[in-house]
């Protein structure tokens, strides 16, 4: 897998087309390899704008190779190639390695803002990559940078192998929130929690997100934010991030930890010019908020983190702040959890004025004032929870869809079940699909119900905004009765979006 | 590529084809074929001779030792020849007095001498001079016909975005359209269906739209981009971009390109530009590479001069005619008596030497080929795609087209056996009506023509040509003869199929309509049996009437069969789909494949019945709708 991020407003002179690049991955490859991947992307990007100004290159499929393309910002293009003889299981899956590309960006935009925005800031481009690098490295291998990037360390990336999205995650949607079906009681508990989480901040301006397992529960931010901040907190801060963390990368974690800024020299070994590209920056403490293994609960239930450093003055870890999307308005980002429940708190920044100090008020605030309700919705969410199999639906493998931002689907536990003929057929299946969602927008009707080879049924419905996936393998032989299955499936748990007017 | 349309020889019997006045080069050919004709490669070139033997090693004829005595030829006169460009006749008569002793062969010049190679063996070739003058006017007036059809090329334009498309297939003339445009232009940009064929050192071939020679810059863009991927050990495939897809094919030194903003899946352009370039087989054989290897830059425009509206057409036929996406092809429905007599007959004929004897008629509309009969010697056998193809250049030339004329053209069948010309005997019987055969030996007219005689006389006798007339008024399998069929024959059953349960006011006002389509909402039905290599196509009725309904129904036909065959996974056995325009049943088994289109609010399970019903009703017709037993498969 090679991953490479590039300004085309740089570089367009002769002998610099360097500067082009903010990031590649693996970084160790040579320049001129490098700049083929990035001339040729740059080519068909110009060549497919003659027929289609509007939307540029988004893939080239080759025998061997898949380049995947996402224009993150204007000008400025993520590109992943797939190798398919190493990749096989992921080859294909376009829209899939797409999302993957965007989700890093919005992480990215989540804790930096834009990629623009701060190559304005500073032109030679050299804070960009010295931010994308350790930040896409850490998204990419769930591993601190250096054990990527040192050739000696080599073995342990491939001991390690990347996991991209493969034909086995066609029952689940990347980019999307998942939520927690709660009770009405339970929903007006969560509602009175939510008011007086904001209220304790004393600012009007302050969001939040409540979050119960892996679930979201309630959120007061934008769709787009939620998805963000959704996506980190399920990465690094729900108690299963956390555990999960601190048990698979603890050895790693104690024989290495501290050793981030010599190691960042190391891998810049490579080549000359690399070496001023992620050197540049090393004084200025760049932060790694996808870094593992670096949140942690304190004892005061409230998340803390060393990856932002800690205040001088208190000891205490500093708070990291977050960027809105929308608003592009500068938030601080608290966490609080408790038992299965966390609870994330955006505070304005300019709302704050002595900063860690003011903010060590306001989370006081919020444990004096909520932490009762906390406890109670804790309760009352356990109570009503299900378990890892709540949402499974006995016979069907599904994946619901709404809107392209709330999805819902069988437990990966069952969907390994399935055949791979049938998570094959399926996979194409959303293919196509999406080629029709892209041509039609949203609004339209489609039904499609594909007998595979194997017998399985294999289904895809989608109605004003929402997208149902289905695989029924035990379905009987004929069309009628796997008809008659969705649209049981659709009158119980979708309340009969997908049945026949 | 020159936009004159001389594909092909054509002994034509036209009283007076010298009335027409003739262009400069016109004239200039025929007495430039004239000498040709004396049999000797004008070249001093080893190469040629060495390649003279091999093609004759592998079994064609003079035919193709002219036709690359030709390409090489052009090959030294390269560069000048690209810079005279269209229209430069003067010039071209000047060098033309200094003889053809330098290997003097120009682009129309020579796909005439390429194509017609086999006026020797012509029916007058009593004199070769009269043969090769009479082929030389024939030229010069299908030349007007070009000129005539660039003046409704507007009118005629098929899938072009900017302009209007027309409503009706009957409006589609074939040839070049928009030779003005090119890369830089708007309206090229905005075309929906581009083709390319290029040399892999970037030399325009042909192009579907604009001038081949203004796109030199934008083909040399198209090799970059594929060699630069092979440069990297790899093979493009495709790229997408938006809504448009450009998908590549590489064939030896012979670089494909479609552009296409159409939504058909990359797996059905990819089989198109298969077909374009069979195409091009069938034009030159696959011998061509060799010309490659002796000469990278070698430039082939020439030898394809004229052909232009061969490709058109068949590109054009890749948005109505299933054969192209089945991989099948269509029979005239005719009783089975008259089939078989055709067939007796047509099997004498095969003994006798004859590789493929085929009948075929033109359908109503367009210009699709239907088989009426078609027999092939001993283990011979006929590819459908070798089929579509064949019938695609005889029907689109207009040199084949004239009524009781013969022609006898070099042929390959890039399934049958790339490397060789077979020989193909053409002649009409009526407009409608043609008869193919194809043999080995280039010397075979007059016996070729003997056996077209005594076909003639017992198709006459036997009423055959007649019921084919018949036939092609009548038409094929009509959906509403369904429910007819069925009233008649299952009674009680077919009440409840003409009364869907979720029928909404409309629905009701349109099945008591006649000719809204058959029972249940069956708009239309593809059925294609898979041991025959055949399928039949319901008629379109009502509501798809219009061109552009019918190229949508085939679309989504395509995009089925494509979703049904997917590779690695495929294929699968039933698919059914509705959304907004169709509901889309498909039934895949080992035996054959049911492609049927219903109204979108059609009820599934009528919709299921009425697919077991079509299904049944094509079997007990089969005898006069398909070709059986007497086909070459079978030996």
């Amino acid at each position: 897998m090679q991953l490479c991020i590039f300004d085309l407003r740089r570089g367009q002179q002769e002998g610099q087309e360097l500067d082009k690049i903010l990031f590649f991955f693996p970084a160790d490859l040579p320049f001129a390899t490098q700049l083929s991947v990035i001339g040729l992307s740059e080519g068909l990007i110009t060549f497919t704008r003659i027929f289609s100004p509007d939307a540029a290159c988004e893939v080239i499929e080759a025998e061997r190779h898949s380049h995947v393309f996402y224009e993150a910002e204007s000008d400025i293009w993520m590109v992943m190639v797939v190798d398919k003889s190493k990749e096989s299981k992921a080859a294909c899956q376009v829209d899939a390695l797409r999302k993957v590309l965007k989700e890093v960006h919005s992480l990215f935009v989540l804790f930096h803002g834009t990629m623009r925005s701060m190559l304005e800031k500073e032109t030679s481009g050299g804070l960009i990559r010295s931010h994308l690098y350790p930040f896409i490295t850490d998204y990419l291998s769930g591993k601190p940078l250096f054990y990527c990037s040192i050739p000696k360390a080599a073995d342990f990336l491939t001991g390690r192998k990347l996991q991209l999205p493969s034909f086995h995650d066609c029952l689940m949607e990347r980019g999307t929130v998942q939520m927690l079906t709660v009770g009405r009681e339970a929903a007006i508990e969560v509602q009175s929690l939510v008011k007086v989480l904001e209220c304790s901040a004393g600012t009007t301006s302050c969001y939040s997100l409540v979050l119960f397992q892996d679930l979201l529960v309630s959120t007061t931010l934008s769709p787009d934010d939620t998805i963000s901040l959704f996506t980190y907190a399920v990465l690094r801060l729900t108690p299963h991030a956390l555990s999960s963390g601190a048990t698979s990368w603890s050895y790693l974690q104690r024989t290495n930890a501290g050793s981030q800024v010599p190691a960042l020299s190391t891998i810049t070994n490579s080549g000359s010019v690399s070496d001023n590209i992620y050197r540049s920056q090393n004084n200025c403490q760049v932060k790694r908020p996808l870094h593992h293994n670096r949140w942690f609960r304190g004892n005061d239930g409230f998340l803390a983190s060393d990856i932002w450093g800690t205040d001088n003055g208190s000891q205490t870890s500093v708070t990291p702040i977050v960027y809105l999307q929308l608003t592009e308005e500068r938030m601080y980002l608290c966490a609080y959890q408790h038992k299965s429940l966390t609870i994330i708190l955006l505070v304005p920044v300019s709302s704050i004025l002595n900063g860690e100090q003011g903010l060590s008020l306001v989370k006081q605030q919020v444990l004096e004032n909520a932490s009762l309700k906390m406890l109670m919705v804790e309760e009352k969410l356990s109570k009503g929870w299900g378990g890892e199999n709540a949402y499974h639906v006995s016979g069907y493998r599904y994946l619901l869809v709404d809107d392209e931002r709330v999805s819902r689907a069988s437990p990966p536990a069952k969907v390994m079940t399935l055949a791979k003929e049938s998570l094959l057929a399926l996979s194409k299946l959303r293919e196509e699909v999406n080629l029709e969602k892209k041509r039609a927008k949203c609004s339209n009707k489609l039904e499609i119900c594909v007998r595979a080879k194997n017998g399985a049924w294999v289904i895809a419905r989608t109605s004003r905004g929402k997208e149902l996936y289905m695989v029924l393998e035990k379905a009987s032989e004929t069309l009628l009765y796997a008809a008659d299955s969705v649209e049981k499936f659709s009158n119980r748990y979708c309340s009969g979006v997908f049945s026949l007017d | 590529m020159s936009s004159s349309d001389s594909s092909s020889s054509s002994a034509s019997d036209d009283p007076n084809p010298k009335l027409k006045p003739q262009p400069l080069e016109s004239q200039f050919q025929s007495s430039l074929t004239l000498e040709d004709s004396d049999g000797v490669a004008r070249t001093d070139d080893a190469s040629v001779a060495e390649q003279q033997q091999e093609q004759q090693d592998e079994g064609s004829g003079n035919g193709s030792v002219d036709g690359v005595v030709n390409v090489e030829d052009n090959g030294h006169r390269d560069s000048s020849d690209r810079e005279e460009g269209i229209g430069s006749g003067e010039a071209r008569d000047g060098d033309g007095g200094s003889g053809g002793g330098g290997g003097v062969v120009w682009r129309r010049a020579n796909s005439e001498v390429e194509l017609e190679v086999e006026a020797p063996a012509s029916p007058s070739s009593s004199g070769y001079a009269g043969g090769r003058g009479s082929s030389g006017a024939s030229s010069a007036s299908r030349a007007d016909d070009a000129s005539e059809e660039d003046e409704i090329e507007v009118v005629g334009n098929d899938d072009g975005g900017a302009v209007g498309a027309p409503d009706s297939q009957a409006e589609w003339t074939p040839g070049k359209r928009h030779v003005d445009e090119d890369d830089a232009s708007i309206s090229w940009r905005k075309r929906k269906k581009h083709f390319f064929i290029l040399s892999n050192s970037g030399k325009p071939i042909y192009s579907r739209y604009g001038d081949e020679h203004k796109l030199a810059g934008f083909s040399a863009t198209l090799q970059a981009i594929i060699s630069f991927v092979e440069n990297g050990g790899d093979r493009v495939k495709y790229v997408k971009a938006g809504m448009h897809q450009v998908v590549f094919l590489v064939k030896g030194p012979i670089y494909l390109v479609c552009i296409s903003c159409t939504e058909e899946p990359f797996e059905s352009l990819v089989a198109q530009l298969e077909l374009v370039y069979g195409q091009m087989i069938l034009i030159l054989t696959k011998s061509l590479n060799r010309c490659f290897e002796k000469n990278p830059k070698f430039d082939m425009t020439p030898l394809l001069g004229g052909t232009d509206v061969v490709f058109s057409a068949l590109i054009h036929s890749f948005s109505w005619n299933p054969a192209a996406f089945l991989h099948a092809y269509a029979c005239l429905p005719l009783p089975y008596a008259t089939r078989q007599a055709a067939g007796a007959i047509l099997q004498d004929v095969a003994d006798s030497g004859v590789l493929f004897a085929l009948l075929m008629c033109k359908h109503r509309v367009g210009t699709s080929l239907k088989v009426i009969s078609l027999v092939g010697a001993q283990k011979a056998s006929l590819h459908p795609d070798d089929m579509l193809l064949l019938g695609n250049f005889i029907m689109s030339s207009e040199s084949f087209r004239q009524v009781t004329s013969e022609s006898f053209s070099p042929i390959c069948l890039p399934r049958y056996n790339p490397m060789a010309f077979l020989h193909a005997y053409v002649h009409y019987f009526d407009a409608d009506t043609y008869l193919i055969l194809l043999t080995t030996r280039s010397d075979a007219f007059y016996h070729l023509k003997d056996c077209r005689i005594r076909i003639e006389t017992v198709l006459l006798k036997s009423n055959v040509l007649s019921e084919v007339q018949r036939s092609t008024l009548d038409g094929g399998m009509r959906v509403e003869d369904l429910s007819v069929d069925l009233q008649q024959h299952t009674g009680s059953t077919s009440r409840v199929e003409d009364k869907p349960h979720t029928e909404t006011p409309e629905r009701i006002r349109e099945s008591s309509l006649v000719g809204l389509g058959g029972p249940a909402g069956l708009w239309h039905f593809l059925y294609r049996s898979v041991y025959l290599d055949q399928y039949v196509s319901s008629e379109f009725s009502s509501p798809i009437n219009t061109h552009r309904q019918q190229k949508r129904l085939y679309r989504a036909y395509q995009k089925l069969y494509v979703s049904m065959h997917s590779k690695g996974i495929g294929p699968h056995k039933t698919q059914f789909r509705r959304d907004e325009n169709y509901v889309l049943l498909c039934w895949v088994t080992p035996d054959f494949e049911l492609y049927a289109a219903f109204d979108p609010l059609a009820d599934k399970a009528l919709a299921i019945k009425t697919c077991n019903k079509v299904c049944q009703w094509v079997k007990d017709v089969e005898n006069e709708i398909f070709l059986l037993g007497a086909s070459p498969f079978s030996w």
